[in-house]
């Protein structure tokens, strides 16, 4: 039986590996994935297990060739992914390993010291080009106005003492510290400087962090040595660049050719150097995936190196594992390719143990039963060897989801993105789109393409398609056929009556309802009173069926008490009270009815209410008949007694059970503890003194009857209110099909209707606008809000109402050991 | 505030903040920490915590400064990011925890400015939760009128330097009285604006600040014996907000020796019990310590009231405890020095 029905029957398994073969015996399994190891040491600290230095130099790798990808990502250099898997290298080629990262690393950071240096070189000939340029514009515009030189003394020179030079500093700093570098100059020096400022309009290149800065040229005029200083501190401070301006325009202009003649020089430099660094980081790209993945890999198995147990002759090391008993021959050849490529003459040793653990819970999926097991194991891990619902989702959870999305229009635009995904699959998954939401449609594809089909059939069923129905067949009502204008604005207040044979023709419509329903007044009562009763029979059907693989279980694990005081009073409580209830909706289907085929007594006057009629079995009510009617109260002689039958037998259920179970296994813990101080005693009389270790691991749980007790009192309780509750939480497909209809409908009659029923021709063009509303309203809320609800709603159906009545959920999963998400990529490693 | 509305613009940071607090390391954490042989032992821990990979893109081997540096770092982008999402009145609460690195910042560069060491030198050394924009042009300033007019005049610190406005050049003694000075202002400042802000916040905060406070106090009249302050001057740099003000102060102005001290702290349980286990002998926890081990239990208990600030306040000073505690265990662990590798202050 494959492992979707029950999870995967596993052994747990002890491995003697030689030191020598151990790491690639380990390389192995973690390439075929099918291992789980156990932790030996979980109390010993990380850092100081055996392996821990490889670990380490494991790290000091990945640290480097991280280095490398973030340099090449900065130059936008593609990294190579040919989804190549290069096996995990021998230990003894990790030094040479080392060591091409090492040179790899050391290259990298020489020409990226170059870089800096040669980009600093730069930025400052480039502020100086643009100091020169702008006081040459300054002194030019000082020059242009003759007599009112900067430098000229306001105030007649004083006697004796000469005209006073002012000196000048030219610099540049960030735009964005100009303002406050001004302030700072303005309060330091008391406004005795004069400060001019230029914007350099194009950005600069930090050369430390490559970010682009806008920076401004200044130029201070200050009088005297202590200014100097102050101003030249301040520069510091606000890390403003200083920069030798010569006085002399000529000499400027001197100083700006040699400037421009550098930076061309420079410039030619620093290409060279871009280009270099470009081909080491290009020739690294080529590898770097596979190193990634080799480094990865190594790391991964030292990892579960450190998990082994060291042999007291330090000649092997000792593994236990959970492996799935069918897997063992691939395990054992693994086992042997490892040992061959280690070249060791030593085989491991693979021992079954017995044991009292429980062991983890393995599902195999392919790409689409994963979809579904998700949703499962979202709730809980499967108990070990327990029914998996997960195969029984696949069909019934996209058919409750379509119950409520059903809508055949609806259906095909998510049958469109479905297919979309399911056919371009292998591209999506190449081109590893992150995003979370998008991998949670992409993972769910087969989920939605089922959801869809399914949904596309019960619209057509519902007849619904973006709230029009299509008739294919020919309706079964024929209304007035001599349709003037007047009766089809009659028509809106249309009651479709089936027991007017005039209008109705007595056939009914094949397939679906019929589309003349679409129209008529009592749609919804008509519709309500279906999709009600069907709800209430689906949810029956599923709930009988989810005890029903109760009995699996049941047989499965031999609990045969659990068979009999569980498993047949639910079958009859169920069946009884609620199975009642559905049968007694097909009894009212099948012989009342409405028309002259029906007679009086059948008429669809006369049907009485099967709620009313439940209720009254529950309640021990009898119903006088009423004899001015030719009504009877109930459907078919001796269903009073049917009932009451069926109502003590539900009775008699809840004390069945809730007592016999705790009282037998109490009974059972009793005699087997008898037993055992029987044996002992027998044992010591025999023995003498020797101690009993027969029972081997085999903890004797302790039986605590009040807990038992407690616990069933709690599963009787919760099954006898549950079935109410839950075949109530059934009508949810109702409501939910009912909202979706009537919001398309409202949708359609809102939105789409004003464009459609426009008669000049500037409808078209509203017609035109409208539609692009609807189709978005339409996608947006009906499609993709409403799918999520019915999603949610048909989960809930699922994990509550139909997993309560037999899953645990208990177990914990199957973690393998494997190299496969290092190949593909993902971050979350060990 | 209403506790009631409190979610509305702070839900989201204290729980924040509660969750960082949650990553702080358990005494489990330091018990195996302690056994590290190697800082890259350390590391190879730390990975396994909170802390996550932090260290992994530095080169081994290690050293104690860059694990110093990083956890800062860490610190650091945690507090930053609560700022930039925090709203009025978290903003200037928040900003208010900032004004004392600025204060300690400040004064480190004026001292390192005195012994002629170039501010690029400096800079890197100052915390970066206390930097702004003027603060590398502080060596413009000679005096400590200047300092002020020059660069403090625009930061949020001119506030607090108003008494200490003047002439003289600026030299060590000096400093440590700007210092003091500034962080009574400070800390005056940040207990009436926390009482200000009243609930719980306050309740937390003036237990937090009372005590810190009350520790310099003690601290500045420790340190002030053998120097040439005066007691006059001296206390002029008590902060007057925690429970020693006024009669503890008072007393604490008069004190010539540490047994005076001692006797003062006699009046006042809490430190009594504090000076009472303290001494320089082996065996024995040195005064800070036990200021610190309170403190800790001060940062603590704020954890236990809900819809306040002070957590935010307690979740720094408890992380910069840890950091502490990680440093102090990585130098002993790098000098060979295990003797002394037990002297951490467990975070509880």
């Amino acid at each position: 039986m494959g492992s979707i029905f029950r999870s995967e029957e596993m052994t747990l398994c002890q491995l003697f590996l030689s030191s020598e073969a151990a790491y690639n015996c380990v390389s192995e399994l973690g390439e075929i994935g099918l291992v789980q190891f156990r932790d030996l040491n979980p109390d010993v600290n990380a850092f100081q297990r055996k392996f821990v230095h490889e670990v380490r130099r494991c790290d000091e790798m990945e640290r480097k060739l991280r280095y490398l990808e973030t340099e090449m990502k900065k130059d936008n250099v593609p990294i190579l992914d040919n989804g190549e898997n290069p096996e995990a290298p021998q230990p003894r080629e990790m030094i040479d390993l080392e060591a091409t990262f090492e040179k790899l690393e050391n290259e990298m950071k020489e020409v990226n010291s170059n870089a800096e240096t040669l980009k600093k070189n730069s930025l400052e000939l480039m502020e100086l080009k643009h100091v020169l340029l702008t006081t040459q514009l300054f002194f030019d515009e000082r020059d242009s106005e003759p007599g009112t030189s900067i430098t000229q003394n306001l105030l007649p020179a004083e006697e004796g003492k000469g005209p006073v030079q002012l000196g000048f500093a030219a610099g540049v700093t960030l735009r964005e510290r100009m303002p406050m570098f001004e302030r700072m100059l303005w309060r330091v020096c008391r406004g005795n400087v004069f400060v001019r400022r230029a914007d350099i309009q194009q950005p600069l290149e930090d050369p430390i962090t490559g970010e682009e800065v806008f920076k401004t040229v200044f130029i201070i005029f200050f009088q005297g040595e202590q200014l100097k200083t102050k101003v030249k501190k301040i520069c510091e401070g606000c890390r403003a660049t200083m920069y030798p301006c010569p006085e002399a325009g000529a000499e400027r202009k001197e100083m700006a050719q040699g400037v421009k003649g550098r930076l061309d020089d420079l410039s030619t430099v620093l290409s060279q150097t871009t280009d270099h660094r470009r081909r080491v980081l290009a020739a690294a790209a080529k590898h770097l995936r596979t190193w990634f993945i080799k480094v990865r890999k190594i790391k991964a198995i030292y990892h579960t190196l450190n998990m082994l147990n060291l042999d007291v002759t330090n000649k092997c090391l000792i593994a236990e594992c959970w492996i799935p008993t069918s897997d063992l021959g691939v395990i054992r050849d693994a086992l042997r390719k490892g040992t061959e490529r280690s070249g060791s003459s030593v085989e491991p040793i693979l021992n079954r143990m017995q044991t009292q653990l429980k062991p983890p819970t393995f599902h195999r999926t392919n790409k689409f039963t994963s979809g579904f097991q998700n949703l499962i194991d979202a709730y809980g891990v499967a108990t070990y060897r327990e029914v998996n619902p997960a195969l029984y989702t696949t069909t019934t959870f996209p058919f409750l989801f379509a119950v409520m999305f059903g809508d055949a229009g609806h259906g095909v635009l998510m049958l469109a993105f479905a297919a979309w995904m399911v056919i371009r699959e292998k591209a999506l998954i190449a081109a590893k789109m992150s995003g979370e939401i998008w991998n949670i449609f992409f993972g769910g594809r087969y989920i939605i393409l089922l959801m869809s089909c399914f949904s596309i059939y019960t619209g057509i069923i519902y007849n619904d398609v973006f709230s029009k129905s299509f008739n294919i067949f020919g309706s079964a009502w024929r209304i007035n056929s001599n349709a003037t204008v007047e009766n089809l604005e009659h028509w809106e207040e249309l009651t479709l009556d089936p027991a007017n044979r005039e209008e109705y023709s007595g056939k009914p419509y094949p397939f679906g309802f019929d589309p003349m329903w679409q129209i008529a007044v009592n749609k919804i009562a008509f519709q309500n009173s279906y999709k009600m009763k069907i709800s209430i029979i689906i949810g029956v059907i599923h709930m009988i069926f989810g005890v029903v693989v109760s009995l699996y279980n049941h047989t499965f694990f031999r609990n045969y008490i659990s068979l009999v005081f569980e498993f047949i009073p639910q079958m009859i409580f169920l069946i009884g009270m609620f199975g009642w209830l559905c049968i007694m909706v097909f009894i009212k289907w099948i012989m009342y009815g409405a028309g002259p085929e029906f007679g009086e007594e059948r008429s669809s006057f006369c049907a009485p209410s099967v709620l009313i009629t439940f209720i009254n079995m529950v309640l021990l009510k009898k119903e006088k008949e009423d004899p001015t009617t030719p009504c009877k109260v109930f459907m078919f002689e001796g269903q009073y007694i049917l009932q009451l039958v069926l109502l003590v037998l539900c009775i008699i259920c809840v004390p069945l059970m809730l007592f016999p179970k705790p009282l037998i296994l109490k009974s059972l813990h009793n005699s087997k503890k008898r037993h055992h101080e029987q044996q002992a005693i027998a044992q010591n009389g025999e023995l003498g003194g020797e101690a009993t270790t027969s029972g081997h691991g085999e903890e004797e749980e302790e039986f605590e009857f009040s807990e038992v007790f407690i616990e069933q009192a709690i599963h009787t309780i919760e099954f006898v209110l549950g079935s109410v509750s839950h075949t109530a939480s059934y009508l949810r497909l109702w409501a939910l099909s009912l909202a979706h209809a009537q919001l398309s409908e409202v949708l359609w009659n809102m939105v789409m209707k004003i464009g459609l029923s426009q008669s000049f021709y500037t409808g078209s063009i509203m017609l035109y606008l409208i539609f692009a509303a609807w189709a978005a309203l339409t996608i947006s809320i009906l499609v993709l809000m409403e799918g999520l609800s019915a999603f949610l709603h048909t989960l809930r159906l699922h994990w509550v109402e139909f997993q309560s009545k037999f899953y645990k959920g208990e177990g914990y999963a199957f973690t393998p050991l494997t190299f496969k998400h290092i190949v593909s990529g993902d971050e979350d490693d060990a | 505030m209403l506790d009631s509305v409190f979610n509305i613009d702070c839900g989201y940071l204290e729980g924040l903040c509660r969750g960082f607090k949650n990553g702080i390391l358990k005494q489990t954490d330091y018990l195996n920490l302690v056994q590290c042989e190697t800082l890259d032992d350390l590391k190879l821990h730390l990975q396994s915590t909170d802390y996550g990979n932090f260290l992994a893109n530095e080169a081994s081997p290690l050293q104690v400064s860059v694990i110093d540096d990083k956890l800062r770092d860490k610190l650091v982008t945690e507090f930053q990011h609560m700022r930039n999402h925090a709203v009025e009145p978290l903003g200037t609460f928040l900003d208010y925890i900032t004004y004392g690195y600025m204060i300690d910042n400040i004064v480190l560069l004026i001292t390192g400015a005195l012994h002629q060491r170039p501010i690029s030198e400096l800079m890197p050394k100052c915390h970066p939760l206390g930097t702004f924009e003027q603060i590398e042009a502080i060596n413009v300033a000679s005096t400590s009128s200047e300092l002020y007019n020059a660069v403090l005049v625009d930061t949020p610190l001119a506030d607090f330097f108003g008494e200490c406005v003047s002439e003289q050049d600026l030299d060590e003694l000096n400093i440590e009285i700007i210092r003091n000075t500034l962080y009574k202002a400070y800390l005056e400042s940040f207990y009436n604006y926390c009482k200000s802000l009243g609930g719980t916040t306050a309740e937390v905060m003036c237990e937090i600040l009372a005590f810190e406070a009350d520790r310099r106090a003690f601290i500045i009249t420790l340190n002030s014996f053998g120097t040439e302050l005066t007691n006059e001057d001296r206390k002029k740099l008590y902060p007057q907000c925690g429970k020693l003000y006024p009669d503890g102060l008072a007393a604490l102005a008069r004190a010539d020796d540490p047994e005076n001290v001692k006797q003062v702290a006699e009046f006042y349980t809490e430190y009594r019990a504090l000076f009472e286990g303290a001494g320089n002998n082996p065996g024995e926890k040195t005064l800070e310590d036990k200021f610190f081990e309170h403190e800790v239990k001060l940062n603590v208990n704020a954890f236990l009231h809900q819809f306040h600030f002070g957590v935010f306040y307690a979740y720094l000073k408890l992380k910069e405890q840890e950091c502490r505690n990680i440093v102090w265990i990585a130098e002993c662990i790098a000098q060979k020095h295990r003797a002394k590798i037990d002297n951490y202050i467990p975070i509880l």
